[in-house]
């Protein structure tokens, strides 16, 4: 056997970097702190920008990790207690007491969505029809999209950039997905209940990647899904449960009010709960701007921590979509591979 | 006791008698200055206070304030007694130095240095056995003197000896007109040290002479009595020089100061002769810098009040405007000055000046054509407030009664739902008659706009605001926002109109026995709002509340001491990032006891405090809400 690596998180980035090692013979340790492989990807009904279903994404990563378990070994429901530096390579204490002896560690411990409680003005957790995206996510996944009493919704609006490019809540950066899958999901919407009006409330839209441009026009030739430029100012309820929401548009200089039935709040990520945990045991830099990792730098040694043997994969090294991560996970397996064969 | 030169004079009195005119010529000039800018009513105040029984009470102040420095004696002890020594012993000299003159030499009074150099011109003979007393009087404050200039020494090498976490850094003009102050006193010791055994001397001059009398046998200590004496004048000459350039300009502008307040000159909304004379009363004690949470919490020491003076001062008007536009305007920094500058008026004054050519918009179109413009070009808000007062006005007209209380939620509160949710329920609950004004949104209470200094703007919104609210007919107007409150109470005239913040109301609802609540687990401080605590004065009632629905702790930072949350409306000028490192600091301190909720009474401090997230945030309404007992005795969530 070849030297081993401790991997932490289960996630996309965590299974296909598992997956590349296994594949050039390295032992690998998955760690996962659920009980279940996937992460965000396992409560995602279907990805843009072509709506493949996720289940079937995440069914295939999974089965072959299962088949690589002579390389593969996955450990469940379990964090990362605290590494030491040996000799050769580094002693990984794990939460359940397994030691492990590797030769690197690649973090890949994924993203957090935003609260959208921090937004009290949005009313999350107040009004029972502000909802996030992945709340909604997850009403498309149980086929069950209706608002809080059971009405089907006549009215949806979508508020971009909720947590994302505000300095309010100290996020000033771009989330990357938030404006496609906004546009994906009001697409959704209008598939299921084509009667319904969509409203996109955006401050740009950043349709940076292949497909997406194409998706936008067809949010608004083929599906009539409404996009207005501005930001939201606040909500408040109706008396008959419904959201009553104040923007502008900024494009007409217009000041605007909406009545819908549901709000959909597109909630960015932020770095996990767990980073500046895992930056202190792991002596890893944490960028001052976005709290997200740092990685060496971000060309030729983007996946490597500041600190020797360690490594960095995925969303915690900032925002990525699906494929992105997919892409950042096999190059830091590449890594790793030109580490340890140096 | 008698003169020992017959033509009274020394070339050495000539620095001393320059500093002295222009002394006099500057304080002539910048008075009719100061005079000059301020408005008719004010001068007639001036000149009017001068002959009226109050101008006791005013020399009593300037006795009290300017020599004996109670204010500071008051926050700290070593501090006064510094300040005290040195301002009351100085002035104890000269005022026993023209005593002595009317005794021994009355014919020379009409030399104004003569009394400085007294003991130069004057020798002792026998007779002066009566004069003992001056003798140690004159020694005792000169003594008293010392010791304030040796503390003022200490205090800048070691200002924690004092109990000072910072103090100002001074420039070179300060330092000249320091180190001038510093050497006078020591230099007339040592002048009088060794002339006493001619002109003779008290326990201290004396005293220290007949030591050098000893080292007389070695050296003729007569040969250092003029230098010295030269020295005390030259020291005095530089400092009297400098003082229209120095921080010491106070010890003159305070007693104006003084004189003018009490004359009832207040500050208005420009920075005429009154705001002057503030500015130059500041002699940079560096007492507001402790409290200011810029500098302790967000490391903006350059924008302190001590520097923003000092800038308006110097005429850096950028520099000033940048810290204005920082200020918090907590008012813990007038809190603590002991001479009473109202640095956040001039600031604000400052800011109302500049306004016009920062933010050169305004809101006349509304007033003149929003009746006929269509629906849709109109700004929504003049739509809001028009139809609101419209449809007030009708119900008034078709015999409806009017509402028990009119609600004003404010911009703030509609960004914080759950506290107007809060606030609604609470009202049902007491089965009040109320009409929420800006419901479907309205018009800004004009308090912001007032902050940033557009006072136009401001007066325009309140107008409307005034219109709608007297519509509704209601007797009480509850704001759920400070901000909102301190306006509506203090600007508007809202005849017949009880303007109550809701923490007032709350306490009223709950004495008059209209809702019930019961005492929950939580352990909470309360956080008081700068604009409702410092600037409103309400720190009872809001406790008095909450100590029937939780369990209420104390903190050091409660009442006058009360922090700021760093999400003042008025620091149109500061970073989030600036913001949220005072927010932090601030929530710190609060909650060095571990609570469960800190409780405030302000949607900006709310929010403010949420963002850090360490602990639990409630608005009093929203908590109050939470421990309402209906009448069916069903706890309502």
């Amino acid at each position: 056997m070849k030297e081993t690596i401790a991997i932490i998180g289960g996630g996309p980035a965590g299974m296909e970097a598992a997956l590349s090692l296994a594949g050039r013979g390295y032992k690998v340790y998955l760690v996962e702190k659920t009980d279940a492989l996937g992460g965000h990807l396992a409560r995602w009904d279907r990805l843009f920008p072509q709506q493949d279903p996720a289940q079937d994404l995440l069914n295939e990563m999974i089965g072959k990790v299962r088949e690589a378990d002579d390389y593969i070994e996955v450990i469940y429901g379990t964090e990362l207690q605290y590494v030491k530096r040996r000799m050769r390579g580094l002693e990984v204490m794990l939460s359940n007491q397994t030691v492990l002896q590797v030769d690197a560690v690649l973090v890949a411990c994924g993203f957090d969505l935003f609260r959208a409680e921090r937004k009290e003005e949005y009313g999350y957790g107040i009004y029972e029809n502000v909802l996030t995206s992945a709340d909604l996510e997850r009403k498309f996944k149980e086929k069950k999209v209706v608002c809080h009493d059971g009405r089907t919704p006549q009215k949806v609006a979508f508020v971009h950039c909720v947590g994302s490019r505000d300095e309010k809540v100290d996020h000033t950066y771009c989330s990357k997905v938030c404006c496609v899958t906004a546009v994906k999901q009001a697409c959704e919407i209008k598939e299921l209940y084509p009667e319904a009006e969509v409203f996109n409330l955006y401050m740009d839209l950043r349709m940076f990647d292949r497909y997406f441009e194409q998706m936008y026009h067809k949010a608004q030739s083929h599906f009539g899904v409404h996009f207005v430029r501005g930001r939201l100012s606040e909500v408040s309820e109706t008396v008959d449960g419904r959201i009553q929401i104040k923007t502008e548009d900024t494009l007409l200089g217009r000041p605007m009010k909406l009545t819908v039935d549901m709000l959909v709040l597109m909630v960015g990520m932020q770095a996990c709960a767990a980073t500046a945990e895992l930056a202190e045991k792991l002596d890893l830099k944490v960028s001052p701007s976005d709290h997200f990792f740092e990685t060496k730098d971000l060309f030729l040694r983007g996946n490597q921590a500041h600190a020797k043997g360690i490594f960095l994969a995925g969303a915690c090294t900032g925002p990525k979509s699906l494929p992105d991560t997919l892409q950042d996970a096999r190059s830091a397996a590449e890594s790793i591979h030109r580490y340890l064969t140096d | 006791m008698h003169e020992r030169f017959a033509n009274a004079f020394d070339p050495f009195v000539i620095p001393y008698m320059i500093g002295f005119v222009f002394v006099i010529a500057y304080l002539v000039g910048a008075l009719c200055y100061v005079v000059k800018q301020l408005p008719l009513s004010d001068k007639k105040k001036m000149l009017k206070h001068l002959f009226s029984y109050k101008i006791f009470i005013t020399v009593k102040d300037i006795f009290a304030d300017c020599l004996l420095h109670v204010k500071i004696w008051k926050k700290n002890k070593l501090l006064g007694y510094m300040h005290s020594s040195i301002a009351f012993g100085w002035f104890m000299l000269i005022l026993v130095g023209h005593i002595e003159i009317f005794f021994y030499a009355p014919h020379r009074v009409n030399l104004p240095y003569y009394p400085i150099f007294f003991r130069y011109f004057m020798m002792e003979t026998e007779t002066t056995v009566g004069g003992s007393v001056f003798f140690f009087l004159m020694d005792f404050f000169l003594l008293m003197v010392l010791s304030g200039i040796a503390l003022a020494m200490i205090k800048r090498l070691r200002r924690r000896f004092f109990g000072m976490k910072r103090t100002t850094r001074l420039k070179w003009n300060d330092r000249l007109g320091m180190y001038a102050l510093w050497c006078i006193f020591p230099l007339r010791f040592l002048a009088e040290s060794f002339t006493s055994h001619i002109s003779g001397g008290g326990f201290l001059t004396r005293g220290f002479g007949m030591v050098f009398d000893w080292f007389n046998q070695f050296i003729n200590n007569d040969a250092l009595i003029r230098p010295t004496w030269w020295a005390y004048s030259i020291a005095l000459m530089v400092f009297f020089l400098t003082l229209p350039w120095s921080r010491f300009t106070h010890i003159l502008s305070e007693a104006l100061l003084i004189y003018m307040r009490n004359a009832g000159i207040r500050e208005t909304s420009k920075n005429n002769g009154y705001a002057s004379v503030e500015i130059y009363s500041c002699s940079r004690c560096g007492l507001c810098l402790d409290p200011c949470q810029m500098v302790s919490g967000a490391s903006l020491r350059q924008m302190a009040s001590v520097e923003f003076t000092r800038n308006i001062r110097w005429g850096q008007r950028a520099q000033a405007l940048e810290a204005a536009s920082y200020c918090l305007m907590c008012n813990r920094c007038v809190q603590a000055c002991p001479v009473g500058v109202n640095s956040v008026q001039l600031k604000l004054n400052l800011k109302g000046a500049d306004i016009q050519y920062r933010y050169p918009h305004r809101y006349d179109y509304v007033e003149s054509d929003a009746a006929n413009r269509p629906l849709a070009t109109t700004p929504a808000w003049a739509n809001i407030l028009q139809s609101g007062a419209e449809t007030a006005a009708v119900e008034k007209t078709t015999g409806e009664a009017a509402p028990e209380v009119v609600y004003f939620a404010g911009c703030m509160s509609h960004l914080t739902p759950g506290i107007e949710r809060s606030m609604v329920r609470i009202f049902k609950a007491a089965g009040v008659g109320y009409t929420f004004l800006d419901e479907e949104g309205g018009i800004c209470c004009g308090r912001p706009l007032m902050l940033s200094g557009d006072r136009i703007g401001g007066e325009q919104l309140m107008a409307r605001n005034t219109e709608a609210i007297l519509a509704t007919g209601a007797k009480t107007l509850v704001c759920s926002c400070p901000i909102c409150y301190k306006i509506f109470k203090d600007t508007y005239k809202l005849e017949g109109v009880r303007v109550l913040h809701h923490t007032e109301y709350l306490l009223q609802l709950l004495e008059a026995g209209r809702i019930t609540v019961r005492k929950g687990a939580e352990t909470g401080v309360y956080h008081d709002p700068c604009e409702l605590g410092r600037h409103a004065g309400i720190y009872k009632q809001p406790r008095d509340v909450l100590y029937r629905v939780l369990n209420l702790h104390t903190t050091p930072y409660e009442g006058k001491d009360a922090l700021c949350c760093g999400h003042s409306i008025a620091a149109e000028g500061m970073p989030y990032k600036k913001r949220r490192m005072i927010a932090k600091d601030a929530l710190k301190k609060m909650t060095e006891k571990n609570v469960d909720v800190v409780v405030t009474a302000c949607p900006s401090c709310k929010r403010a405090f949420a963002e850090i997230g360490t602990v639990g945030i409630k608005d009093i309404a929203e908590i109050v809400c939470e421990q309402l007992v209906l009448p069916q005795a069903q706890p309502q969530k």
